[in-house]
């Protein structure tokens, strides 16, 4: 579902105006971070969303592809070796799964998108069963102590939260409670198009978005979490 | 509205010290509706005690039908009611014969908190809005007419208490009545997707635009208002302080307050819910159209359940902060550390011991020879012969030396007499040469 249509209607005359922009110097950080802009960025995403004629070719010369999705938001997707990328951890692609489902559930559009940790705790564990939750978010732990294991999952949940709202993926709304933001549709690739699961994931590997671990390093989270240049 | 501000520290603590409470059950509310509906369609002011017992015993066939001895539970519900503040007996006449009840303020509140649907429109707010102006400007008319105290109590800081702060508070009422019904557009919102995902989205859509319409409306209207409202204050404000009404300005300041209360009102909910409409707005395109026969919350469920067994990852980009680097500075050669060579520990030097009090005791004996007859030529005498840091100190003990070994007198007022041209000494006269004790 890449969106490679061209805005007609551009404001910027040329990749210098763009690079001149104001915006332009927390925007390009931003991406090359791994964050996500969305509509809810307000300036940024306007920019973006005027500059990206300019700025496709522009970040196609460092090996990446300025990804513009239908759902109403940005981000840089490496593919080459010129600008690093990462895998999200185990902890980060769980959590943002289960934001995901709660960000779908209409249920959530009462509350302005806005969801608790303890609901968030409460579906994960539903979801995925304590003890794979535990095995999965802290596999080198092989004793399963019951008081020890619910402080492992919400210290590995805080963990990954914090990672996600530096990915543009959620906000900190205070007091316990997390603004959903669109770019959480990004969990849901796999499963959103009609395609057999596994033909969509193909898809998805050939095109750098995913990275499906081999089987004997599957536990491995560090595999998940290296860096490529 | 209360006379004076009340401190919430000390109303509080009163609240607490009185154990103030309130407590009704369903049938309690019943019954108080019961009695507001009767009083307002017969334009009753109050009840007599037979009226009370009937109609109670009526509400207790609708909601308790079956329920044995009613008479006994319209008596128990009337004392719990006087218990609770919502009935008031008036007529005063105790056993004397049966009681006249009314509804007192509180239960009135309550029960047209529960019946009367108070939302705020903009037909409601534009009359209260203009009645409010109305009222200002006589109140304005009145203050620039008032000449004595009275009339400022009774044609200024009595409207502006009762009659502009009523409006006001119904202002502020009519917006907690809309705070409501937007929540409740919200939850039926949710409500409508959850039985008919697809289908309810042009309902939601038309849910959302009449919100957002009504409080766009709104906003216009108090703000265009509130200006008028302000202006008009103002010039009561400034009335009063011709006049040195400190109550009047209080009052005004007062209503200034609330006015302002309420245009931030409107302000802060058109501005909530701009994001909750975009939120919405967003949902429903973007998750509602694209997934109408909502297939995608099932896979995704799936989805998460498999992905321990199946897992994958999403990439993203993690470019590392470009590297500031510092400015260029001109290398600094630093001596290398060294151990100091030769002995750590120098010898000491063998020094003879000084007798100071002989020294000083043979240079005053010197001095004696010599013929001085006075402390000061003594003193001089030996401080010229000591090195210049002892001197101070020796000039004391030449003193006492000399008085040891010689006799001394001195006049009743001795006098200053300067030894050297950092020293005085209060001077004594010494004896003969020869009669030295020694």
């Amino acid at each position: 579902m890449r969106q490679r249509g061209r805005i007609l209607s551009s404001s910027f005359e040329s990749l210098g105006a763009v690079v001149a922009d104001d915006v332009f110097p927390e925007v390009d950080l931003g991406l090359r971070r791994g964050q996500h802009i969305g509509r809810d960025d307000g300036p940024a995403y306007d920019f973006l969303s005027d500059a990206l004629d300019h700025l496709e070719p522009f970040y196609r010369r460092f090996g990446a592809e300025l990804v513009h999705k239908a759902d109403g938001y940005f981000y840089l997707l490496p593919s080459g070796d010129r600008l690093s990328r990462r895998h999200l951890s185990s902890g980060e692609m769980l959590v943002g799964q289960v934001l995901a489902l709660l960000y779908l559930d209409p249920s959530t559009l009462a509350l302005g998108g806005l969801v608790t940790r303890e609901l968030l705790l409460q579906r994960l564990s539903g979801l995925v069963g304590t003890e794979d939750l535990v095995k999965t978010l802290n596999p080198q732990r092989k004793k399963f102590d019951e008081r020890i294991a619910a402080q492992t999952v919400r210290k590995q949940v805080g963990r990954a939260l914090r990672k996600l709202t530096q990915l543009g993926f959620i906000e900190d709304a205070g007091d316990e409670r997390l603004k959903l933001r669109p770019s959480l549709m990004r969990f849901t690739e796999p499963v959103r198009g009609l395609t057999d699961l596994s033909e969509a994931m193909e898809r998805l590997v050939s095109l750098g978005e995913v990275l499906v671990p081999d089987s004997e390093d599957e536990d491995d989270d560090e595999t998940a979490e290296e860096v490529t240049r | 509205m209360t006379e004076e501000r009340q401190d919430p520290n000390t109303l509080i603590a009163a609240l607490s010290r009185d154990q103030v409470n309130l407590s009704l059950e369903t049938f309690h509310l019943c019954c108080l509706a019961g009695l507001y509906l009767r009083a307002d369609r017969a334009a009753l002011a109050s009840f007599e005690e037979d009226l009370l017992v009937d109609l109670f015993e009526q509400v207790c066939d609708v909601v308790e039908p079956g329920a044995e001895n009613p008479k006994k539970r319209a008596t128990h519900a009337i004392q719990r009611l006087r218990d609770q503040h919502m009935l008031t007996r008036i007529d005063g006449a105790g056993v004397v014969h049966a009681g006249e009840y009314a509804l007192t303020r509180l239960a009135a509140a309550v029960i047209e908190y529960f019946m009367a649907d108070e939302a705020l429109t903009r037909e409601s707010l534009t009359l209260l809005t203009r009645t409010l102006l109305v009222q200002l400007s006589d109140v304005k008319g009145a203050a620039s007419r008032a000449t004595t105290v009275e009339d400022w109590k009774s044609n200024v800081i009595g409207p502006l208490r009762i009659t502009v702060g009523d409006l006001i508070g119904g202002i502020e009422r009519r917006q907690r009545g809309l705070d409501a019904a937007q929540e409740q557009v919200q939850e039926e919102i949710a409500r409508l997707l959850v039985t008919d995902w697809f289908g309810a989205v042009d309902r939601s859509q038309d849910l959302l635009d009449e919100t957002t319409a009504t409080l766009r409306e709104l906003n216009e209207v108090l703000l265009r208002d509130a200006n008028q409202f302000l202006a008009l204050l103002q010039e009561i404000q400034a009335l009063a302080e011709d006049a040195g009404q400190l109550e009047a300005e209080e009052a005004v300041q007062r209503v200034v307050e609330q006015v302002d209360r309420i245009v931030a009102w409107g302000s802060a909910r058109q501005r909530a819910w701009s994001n909750y409409y975009q939120y919405v707005h967003g949902y429903l395109r973007d998750v509602v159209r694209l997934d109408p026969d909502r297939a995608l919350s099932q896979r995704l469920r799936d989805q998460i359940s498999d992905w321990t067994v199946h897992p994958f990852h999403l990439a993203v980009a993690s470019s590392d902060a470009i590297r500031l680097l510092r400015p260029v500075e001109n290398r600094v050669e630093k001596p290398p550390v060294s151990r100091p060579r030769g002995l750590r520990e120098q010898p000491l030097d063998e020094v003879g011991a000084e007798d100071l009090q002989a020294v000083l005791e043979d240079l005053v004996k010197a001095g004696l020879r010599n013929g001085a007859v006075t402390l000061s030529e003594v003193t001089g005498a030996v401080l010229e012969e000591l090195p210049e840091p002892r001197r101070f100190g020796a000039a004391g003990r030449v003193a006492a030396v000399l008085s040891r070994l010689t006799r001394v007198r001195s006049e009743r007022e001795r006098g200053w007499v300067r030894v050297n041209t950092e020293l005085e000494v209060e001077e004594w006269r010494l004896a003969p040469e020869g009669a030295h004790l020694e």
